[in-house]
């Protein structure tokens, strides 16, 4: 009788961190997909912004012929940026894409700059459709990292506290970088009529 | 992961919170008679209720620091404009203050990116309403831009308003999968103990099953709220109904 209790117990304590420990494991596979799916929402809108600068520098190339260096510095800056793949999304990973993706954001301000001094492509339909283009795409781009931030914030927050931490480093949950404010380039250009 | 989906779009605190009673034309710059209000209330209501897309309409005098994308992207978000399917459109304009600009913006939930492409809205602000803002005149192009607007959202989607029922449904079908699962679970226990043939140790007996049900409660805790829908309220416009936005749609100073 005595064991019989004894071996009760015992079974309900495991039954009980077993349904815990399934319980908060799954906790994190939701809150790790909800990460996966917000940073494959980062790399769309990245890939949109992408997407547009053929047609734009190719706009710009036919008013501001001598601007090559300038237009250069941009494709140049977009085939870096797209080489950039990540696989795991640590803090360095999300560090390399930022920085090759913000060095591309610093050649199209320049780009944009520069195509101040001319008036007739700044009064061309077509150029001025890719800048909407442009400009939607970098608000897109703010709001999917914010959204990144985000998540990943509660996904952290979940495999960093006691006692969830025992199951995330268990079943390997490692925590995931950050995106940071970049200097002056975060922001959409203001498009002036 | 409720807390992954709800906090995402938990605004900052200068933008300023949904008006009550909820309304789609905010003059909260004080720019429009009130006859101008109510004929563009009456309007957006009506193509509310008829197409159920959300064309909200906000003046402000201050952007707070903010580019007027980014604040109507928040603003957008905090109110929920457009229903469950992200069907909200929200012209905001800052009239020609201190700073000397005209500040315009038509940002496009994410339902409707497809319906009013970036390039559409832009050519609204620059060749619709540009003309009369450079002249600060403010109704007459807000009202164009509302009329734009409409026919190309109606071209994506286009049915009369209704609650949808989804998410509730959802929540009954968990909250009866989870009280089965803690009945087979109880079921099994107890089964489990007369099959074991302890029957007069009501000692060992009592402690299995309340504690597994303790657990299994927590199981299943999870709270059913979070859907708004925007229902009729005779007549007057139904609330926000807890549409998203991407940043999809063009902005222009003037």
């Amino acid at each position: 009788m005595k064991k019989g209790s004894v071996l009760l117990i015992v079974v309900a304590v495991v039954a009980v961190l077993g349904i815990w420990g399934v319980k908060t494991y799954n906790q994190l596979v939701g809150l790790d997909e909800a990460v996966s799916s917000s940073w494959s929402q980062v790399e769309n809108v990245y890939q949109r912004r992408s997407d547009l600068i053929p047609n734009l520098v190719a706009t710009v190339k036919g008013y501001a012929a001598h601007e090559e260096s300038t237009l250069e510095g941009v494709v140049e800056a977009r085939s870096k940026a797209t080489q950039v793949n990540i696989s795991d999304l640590s803090e360095e990973s999300i560090r390399n894409f930022q920085q090759a993706q913000g060095q591309l954001s610093s050649a199209l301000s320049r780009l944009m700059a520069v195509v101040e001094n001319y008036p007739d492509l700044k009064a061309n339909e077509n150029f001025l459709d890719l800048q909407a283009q442009l400009e939607g795409t970098e608000n897109r781009i703010a709001e999917a990292r914010r959204a990144f931030n985000e998540t990943a914030k509660t996904y952290n927050v979940a495999v960093r506290t006691f006692p969830a931490n025992i199951i995330a480093g268990i079943c390997s949950f490692p925590v995931k970088g950050y995106f940071t404010a970049d200097e002056g380039a975060s922001k959409a250009p203001v498009v002036q009529f | 992961m409720l807390a992954a989906l709800v906090f995402p779009f938990a605004a900052s605190a200068v933008i300023p919170d949904k008006p009550q009673p909820e309304r789609l034309v905010n003059d909260l710059a004080g720019i429009f008679t009130p006859y101008q209000i109510d004929s563009l209330e009456r309007e957006l209501v009506a193509f509310d209720d008829s197409t159920s897309n959300q064309i909200t309409v906000v003046t402000v005098s201050d952007l707070e620091d903010y580019t007027v994308a980014e604040y109507a992207l928040r603003l957008g978000n905090k109110w929920g404009v457009g229903s469950n399917r992200n069907n909200g459109v929200i012209v905001l304009l800052k009239p020609r203050g201190t700073d000397g600009y005209v500040d315009v913006t038509i940002q496009v939930g994410r339902g409707l990116e497809g319906a009013i492409p970036d390039a559409y809205a832009s050519r609204i602000i620059r060749n619709v309403m540009g003309p009369y803002l450079r002249q600060d005149i403010y109704f007459k192009p807000v009202a164009l831009a509302c009329e734009q607007l409409q026919a190309l959202a109606a071209g994506e989607i286009s049915e009369p308003r209704d609650d949808d029922d989804e998410d509730v449904g959802f929540a009954i079908f968990m909250v009866a999968m989870t009280m089965l699962l803690i009945i087979i679970v109880v079921i099994a226990i107890v089964d489990d103990q007369n099959k074991r043939g302890g029957g007069g140790s009501h000692y060992g007996g009592g402690r299995g099953p309340t504690v597994i049900i303790g657990r299994g409660n927590d199981f299943g805790g999870f709270s059913g709220g979070g859907f708004s829908g925007g229902g009729f309220s005779g007549g007057g416009f139904g609330g926000f109904g807890g549409g998203s936005f991407g940043g999809g749609g063009a902005s222009g100073r003037f």
